[in-house]
């Protein structure tokens, strides 16, 4: 059975994976311009409102919410251009609203995009491709149709394939997903 | 009378210093022959895209100026862009919007609303710290030394007539991800 996993819990991952991103990014050259360590480009997704809530007193992290997922696509790839790091969080319907963002962007312009996705309505005891909902059920048919590499965040322990992901996104020059199977504790 | 695009496109050439540019549809033709250097990125395969692209850039390289080279259809298609660029505040972002009415890079259908839609207004509305409107080439040339120095996120409307090229009549240029590639190896190294 799938479990919540405790929004200090993604927070701490993300900030480690992206104080690795900068230590590779330093290895390659680029100065650090910043205080910080990376950026959320985030349209609200329901499923991580607690990571959402909690990213609001990290000073480390910059949260900037965009109008729609296809803003956050393209200033993903002015801020990866500036070497900097950032991961999206967004959810399924996110995800349907910016397809040829994502192709445009994340494939075509080959730049390492490593997405958070929330299974919003996602039946705990059902696999998300059964699920009632066509917001759930299609997700990964869509991913997997695009050639998105992909996971899901079913409990704490899953949390490795945050910075797994990420590095992959970056290994392979283009997307990147994880998804988070019940909302965030 | 609206300027030629081209001549407004030669005149930020001629005034932009190191700023880094991204020119998206009909201006995406002109400024590959005005700004043959690798400190531009075009918007290419995401209509609407160029200003969160631009804003992006200004985000990680705060150092840099930003100039974006937007079509009308372009920013109706993103149009909240203009609130996530506000709310972001990037003070070296001048956000060039040219205004010619139609989609001419698909066969220069009116926009909606034609050649009523007030982006100066749009731009204020949404919090950007201040929006123009230009209708000669002289006047640009005369601000444009204050407009690449002010405290952005600005926008400047740009009363154009059609430009001679579209991505459509002129292919051809760099394919988006080598774009990519090549500018961030330029902001990498400097
Ligand atoms: C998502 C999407 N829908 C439709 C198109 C087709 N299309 C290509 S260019 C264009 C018009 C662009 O108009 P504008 O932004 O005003 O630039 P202009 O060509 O006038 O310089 C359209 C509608 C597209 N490229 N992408
Ligand atoms: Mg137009």
């Amino acid at each position: 059975m799938p479990e919540s996993i405790p929004a200090p819990l993604i927070i701490d991952t993300l900030k480690d994976t992206f104080r690795e991103a900068r230590a590779s990014l330093a290895a390659e050259g680029v100065r650090p311009r910043h205080d910080h360590l990376g950026w959320i480009l985030s349209v609200p997704d329901t499923h991580q409102k607690s990571v959402l809530a909690a990213l609001d007193k990290e000073r480390t992290l910059r949260v900037l919410t965009c109008s729609t997922e296809d803003e956050a696509n393209a200033i993903a790839a002015g801020l990866w251009m500036g070497g900097e790091p950032f991961a999206l969080m967004i959810q399924h319907a996110g995800l349907y609203a910016s397809v040829n963002t994502l192709r445009g962007v994340a494939m075509d312009g080959r730049v390492p995009i490593f997405y958070m996705i929330g299974l919003l309505q996602r039946e705990k005891d059902k696999e998300p491709r059964e699920s009632r909902h066509s917001m759930v059920r299609y997700c990964e048919p869509l991913l997997d149709l695009f050639g998105v590499p992909h996971a899901r965040l079913e409990g704490p322990d899953d949390v490795r394939f945050i910075p797994e992901y990420y590095r992959l996104a970056q290994k392979r020059r283009g997307p990147a997903a994880v998804l988070v199977g019940l909302e965030t504790a | 009378m609206a300027m030629k695009p081209e001549e407004a496109l030669r005149a930020i050439a001629a005034a932009r210093g190191d700023a880094l540019c991204v020119p998206t549809m009909t201006t995406a033709p002109a400024w590959r022959t005005l700004a043959p250097d690798d400190q531009s990125v075009g918007c290419v395969g995401f209509m609407g895209g160029a200003s969160s692209l631009g804003l992006g850039l200004a985000l990680a390289r705060p150092d840099r100026r930003v100039l974006v080279f937007d079509g009308d259809g372009s920013l109706l298609m993103q149009l909240g862009s203009l609130a996530t660029v506000a709310g972001a505040a990037p003070r070296n972002l001048v956000h060039f919007l040219f205004k010619n009415g139609v989609y001419h890079t698909s066969g220069a259908q009116e926009i909606p609303g034609g050649g009523g839609v007030d982006f100066v207004q749009m731009a204020k509305g949404a919090g950007y710290r201040a929006a123009y409107a230009i209708t000669d080439v002289a006047e640009l040339q005369r601000r444009l030394p204050s407009l690449l120095r002010e405290e952005g996120p600005i926008l400047v409307e740009l009363h154009t007539g059609l430009a001679d090229k579209t991505p459509m009549t002129d292919r051809g240029g760099v394919p988006f991800a080598e774009q990519v590639e090549r500018l961030r190896g330029r902001l990498i190294a400097s």
